[in-house]
């Protein structure tokens, strides 16, 4: 529980902590709470630490599109209420889903984005809100849509010298609500399967609809079957089940990968009825 | 004024919430070594080599110690005995190495570099298996020696008697050396009986390995003194005992080793000794002060948690008398050391709190390649409940009574025949059941929405029987001060504080409880077995009333009143009738203690043996909705009904009750130790080991009952352990009830639940 030797820095500027990526044993920490705990069991051992926490990332803007800072907390996005009035309700929830109070409040969106965790909570949401990642480089920024940027168990497709500098989500047409379900592992905390759904409702039918889904396998994914399944009007829990029949999904000795299977089309189908119920201005 | 009886909070409530405690973590002697361990990475193996160089050229390395260069005297079957891999690996986590740094960091440096080499050999996991003929072994040494000490102490707790030796039919199952027993207990024709009987259930339960999960981890710090003696500071339930253990592994004198209990961050029976040895030999092989406390990964790879079993069990009952009779087969994991294994209680634990007229009850502990069997609240009670409580639910469902009634008439009572075959002692049995039926979670039974289910068990906890002695001082200013060797655990000083105001007849606030070590503490037993209020409080009530005498004795001859005509009331002597001609304690205390005195000073000594257990009764009532689509259980409220005798504290009372009831849930949907089919443990840490945490943990409305008994204090019984003895019965069945089938394997975790409800 102590960690490898590690030197430290302080990083004065987004150019500044992209330079000191040049070196390919530095790591940025930000929060520190998905990086830390990896380090105390030596799993990750970095020469150096850039913190970036001093870094002015911190903040929502609202605006024709919602930017989100990278240092911004899961707190901070679970208590803003621009995202619901956008109908993208699943944000705030996947970052109020996240561990506990402590974990929210010191956590940042775009360190546990930058992690490339499987089983987080945030990838669902950033799904199915069709949102882009927007780093910064040796180059200058560039943005990366999410359906490109989560690429395997903490892998993405974020660069060797780059560093996440906010999330910006689209705002969705007029009459979509989002919802995002999880079932948590009773130990950890964290998803077996966590479901988001943004959909458009007009004229008493779906007329759009995203879908992203955590925690079931190596990559976040978005549910496309179920997606066009929902449009086509097939009943939501024939629809949930399409994606996760062929998914290569976890399983271990705890929750096996029938269970996993099956609780994730469960989940899916309540991601979606939920989202409806929301958009057709029922209940939450 | 009465003090027992009424909500006090905790002495160390006050200390412990400013953070003004001091643990053991917050001792540094000076020249202190940090101790770090390297551990087995195969669950079986031989021990071929361990590479020490780079792990001593790391600077501040000190040293790298193997079994070795520890100066044992003795070796025996217990981990207790073994602080290191003396040559075999018997389960992965083992201690193989101890690396001792000037700092934390440099040790776990140190850790990195030591190299292990082995040769592997076949992990024994499976419990049938291993007891069968051919099995390989889990030990290819077999060391000889007895058991000692440890789980004799919990075996006696759990209310086994002289421990019937087996008869020779009994061992007609052939077993391989895995296999220790049969452990039997039998009565009458448990075949004619359950023969007769007008309904017959049986079944096959299957228990989990279980992490008791202090907060604070296992720890120790050994200090050599320049005589040649050492000091152990230590996170332990028993200093006494530690003491006695680790002078005979090293071959010392008991006078040359001084054990301080530290404050407990928790304990549940897990903490006996498990670091104590490796620090003591530690300190004697490099001369100075070593401490080693694990970190949390370290406690789960290599603590001593509750065992896993298989139980097999068939009972019988008829409508009129209630149950009739059992036969039970029990395989009980002990792991790689047995020293807290309970496979000689469990044939009588498995009777529960009832009156049978026939059993044949049998058992095997098995040695197999995971951790060692530890103590944890009630060993043994809540895997044989889990069987038992839930057929007992069954019998009655077969016969059309109600469950509680079943109980009731079943009930064992003073006198009736026990399966150790001893006579019960005092029990409160049919009272509690009775109370249960009035209980209005109970009652609601009936009444409840789809996938909802009430369930309800009992069970019984008899209490350890530990001697104590005791003293109490009057001091200079009129206070008491009493004098205990007892580790304070879960507020046992709290109730001593009280037991002793009452007795002497002072304020609370003038009573001292001081926690003496080894050399120089009355001798105490071990915080454990549910016995230190049961006889260390009943210790210290005689030594406070010897005080008394001796004080009322002095303030006669000064007072010219008869001893027998003064009472002390609120840190006052007075004539009985007389209260205006009344002189403080105080006044009396300096004629003894001064420059000047003449009289010599008070003390009072207090010498206790209990003789016969008092055994608690528990009933628990639990309630719980399943999501049938996820197999998810939430447990929406809870009920504990129990006999306390009496109850010292009872906010105490009810913390303890209600902890019982969490640790009840733990068991029954949460907690499993797992390993995988080559013994490497998969549940390493908080993230894959779940706990009931506050937010999975429902309201538990704690209804205790006061059936005093005739030997604890002020009619206390032991209800610590008593607490855990229905809960996983009550849970199983209230998830039978919900899911309208029964799941005989802990713990009942969402697939296993999904999979019941949906016949998969």
């Amino acid at each position: 529980m102590i960690p490898a030797q590690f030197a430290y820095r302080r990083a004065t500027s987004v150019a500044d902590a992209v330079a000191a990526l040049a070196d390919p044993d530095a790591k940025v920490i930000a929060g520190g709470h998905s990086l830390v705990p990896m380090m105390k069991l030596r799993l990750a051992r970095p020469g150096t630490l850039i913190d970036i926490g001093g870094l002015p990332l911190r903040g929502i803007a609202d605006g024709a599109e919602i930017v989100v800072g990278s240092l911004t907390s899961h707190a901070d996005l679970a208590q803003a209420a621009a995202f619901a009035a956008a109908g993208l309700q699943a944000v705030a929830e996947c970052a109020a889903a996240v561990g506990d109070v402590q974990v929210r409040n010191a956590g940042t969106i775009g360190g546990s984005v930058a992690h490339g965790d499987p089983a987080s909570d945030a990838p669902a949401g950033l799904i199915a809100a069709d949102a882009r990642i927007r780093v910064a480089g040796a180059a200058g920024e560039r943005e990366i849509a999410v359906d490109a940027f989560f690429q395997g168990p903490f892998w993405t497709a974020l660069g060797e010298q780059e560093l996440v500098s906010a999330i910006v989500f689209p705002k969705p047409a007029a009459g979509s609500a989002s919802a995002y379900e999880s079932i948590e592992d009773p130990a950890s905390g964290y998803p077996l399967v966590g479901a988001a759904a943004l959909v458009t409702v007009a004229g008493g039918r779906v007329t759009a609809v995203r879908i992203g889904v955590t925690g079931v396998s190596g990559t976040p994914f978005r549910a496309t079957n179920a997606e066009a399944a929902t449009l086509a009007g097939a009943p939501v829990a024939d629809a949930a089940r399409l994606d996760i029949t062929g998914q290569d999904v976890f399983g271990d000795t705890r929750f096996d990968e029938e269970y996993r299977r099956h609780i994730a089309a469960v989940v899916i189908g309540r991601a979606v009825e939920r989202a409806i119920a929301r958009a057709q201005g029922g209940s939450q | 004024m009465s003090i027992v009886g009424t909500d006090r909070p905790r002495i160390d409530a006050d200390d412990k919430l400013r953070g003004a405690t001091r643990y053991l973590g917050d001792l540094k002697p000076h020249g202190l070594l940090h101790g770090r361990l390297v551990l087995a990475m195969d669950a079986h193996a031989t021990i071929n080599r361990v590479i020490k160089d780079a792990a001593l050229a790391i600077p501040g390395v000190v040293a790298v110690l193997t079994a070795e260069d520890l100066p044992t005297a003795m070796e025996g079957p217990m981990r207790q005995f073994e602080p290191l891999a003396r040559g075999e690996i018997v389960f992965q986590g083992q201690p193989v190495a101890l690396v001792l740094a000037e700092t934390e960091a440099a040790a776990e440096d140190g850790v990195e570099a030591v190299i292990v080499e082995t040769t592997s050999h076949a992990a024994v996991l499976d419990l049938e298996a291993a007891i069968k003929p051919d099995s390989p072994l889990a030990r290819i040494r077999q060391i000889g020696g007895e058991m000692e000490g440890s789980a004799a102490m919990h075996v006696e707790a759990a209310g086994e008697g002289e421990g019937a030796p087996a008869p020779a039919a009994a061992a007609a199952e052939p077993v391989s050396a895995n296999a220790k027993g049969p452990h039997r207990q039998q009565h009458g024709d448990a075949t004619a009986a359950l023969a007769g009987s007008e309904a017959v259930v049986k079944g096959t339960f299957r228990t989990s390995w279980v992490h008791q999960t202090y907060m604070e981890p296992q720890g120790a710090l050994a200090i050599p003194e320049v005589d040649g003696s050492v000091t152990i500071h230590s996170s332990t339930q028993g200093a006494f005992y530690v003491r006695g253990m680790v002078a005979k592994l090293y071959g010392v004198d008991v006078s040359t080793v001084r054990v301080v209990g530290a404050p407990l961050g928790g304990a549940f029976g897990g903490k006996f000794n498990l670091i104590d040895p490796l620090v003591m030999g530690a300190a004697l092989a490099v001369g100075r002060p070593v401490k080693l406390q694990l970190t949390r990964s370290e406690d789960f790879a290599s603590g001593m948690p509750a065992s896993a079993c298989i139980l097999e069990l068939e009972l019988g009952g008829t409508k009129a008398t209630g149950l009739t009779a059992f036969r039970s087969r029990i395989l009980l994991d002990q792991g790689a050391y047995g020293d807290w294994a309970m496979d000689g209680a469990v044939p009588v634990m498995i009777g529960g709190p009832y009156r049978w007229s026939a059993w044949d009850s049998l058992s095997y502990g098995v040695t197999t390649n995971r951790f060692g069997t530890g103590a944890y609240r009630g060993p043994g009670g809540p895997q044989v409940v889990f069987a038992l409580e839930q057929l007992v639910d069954e019998l009655a469902n077969k016969l059309g009574v109600d469950p509680l009634e079943l109980r009731l008439k079943s009930a064992a009572v003073e006198g009736d025949t026990g399966v150790d075959g001893d006579p019960w002692a005092p029990v409160a049995g049919r009272e509690v059941i009775e109370r249960t039926m009035q209980h209005p979670l109970y009652k609601k039974r009936g009444s409840l929405p789809a996938n909802e289910g009430i369930g309800v068990a009992a069970g019984v906890w008899m209490g350890a029987r530990f001697p104590s002695a005791a003293t109490c001082r009057v001091d200079q200013d009129g206070g008491i001060t009493v004098v205990t060797g007892a580790v304070d655990m879960s507020g046992t000083n709290t109730s001593f504080a009280a037991i002793a105001a009452d007795t002497f007849g002072v304020p609370i606030e003038s009573v001292r409880i001081s926690y003496a070590d080894t050399a120089t503490a009355p001798h105490a037993p071990p915080s454990g077995g549910s016995g230190v209020t049961y006889s260390v409080g009943q210790s210290i009530r005689l030594a406070v009333e010897d005080a008394k005498e001796q004080l009322l004795d002095f303030a006669s001859d000064q007072m010219d009143v008869a001893a027998s005509d003064l009472e002390v009331v609120d840190g006052m002597v007075r004539p009985v009738g007389s209260p205006d001609r009344g002189k403080s304690v105080a006044h009396f205390a300096e004629q003894v203690t001064g420059f000047v005195a003449t009289a010599p000073p008070i003390e009072g000594r207090g010498r206790f043996a209990p003789g016969n257990p008092s055994p608690s009764v528990a009933c628990h009532v639990a309630h719980v909705r399943i999501d049938p689509a996820t197999g998810e259980v939430e447990t929406l409220d809870y009920a504990v009904i129990q006999d306390v005798g009496k109850a010292l504290n009872p906010g105490l009372v009810r913390g303890q009750l209600q902890g019982g009831a969490v640790q009840s849930i733990g068991w029954a949907l949460y907690e499993e130790l797992q390993h995988d089919e080559y013994g490497q443990l998969l549940t390493g840490s908080f993230m894959q080991y779940a706990v009931p945490r506050a937010d999975r943990v429902p309201n538990v409305d704690v209804d205790y009952i006061e059936v005093p008994s005739a030997i604890g204090p002020f009619g206390a019984k032991g209800i610590a352990e008593a607490a855990v003895m229905a809960g996983t019965g009550a849970m199983a069945n209230a998830v039978a009830a919900a899911v309208g089938s029964r799941i005989r394997e802990l713990p009942m975790t969402s697939p296993r639940v999904w999979r019941a409800a949906n016949s998969r």
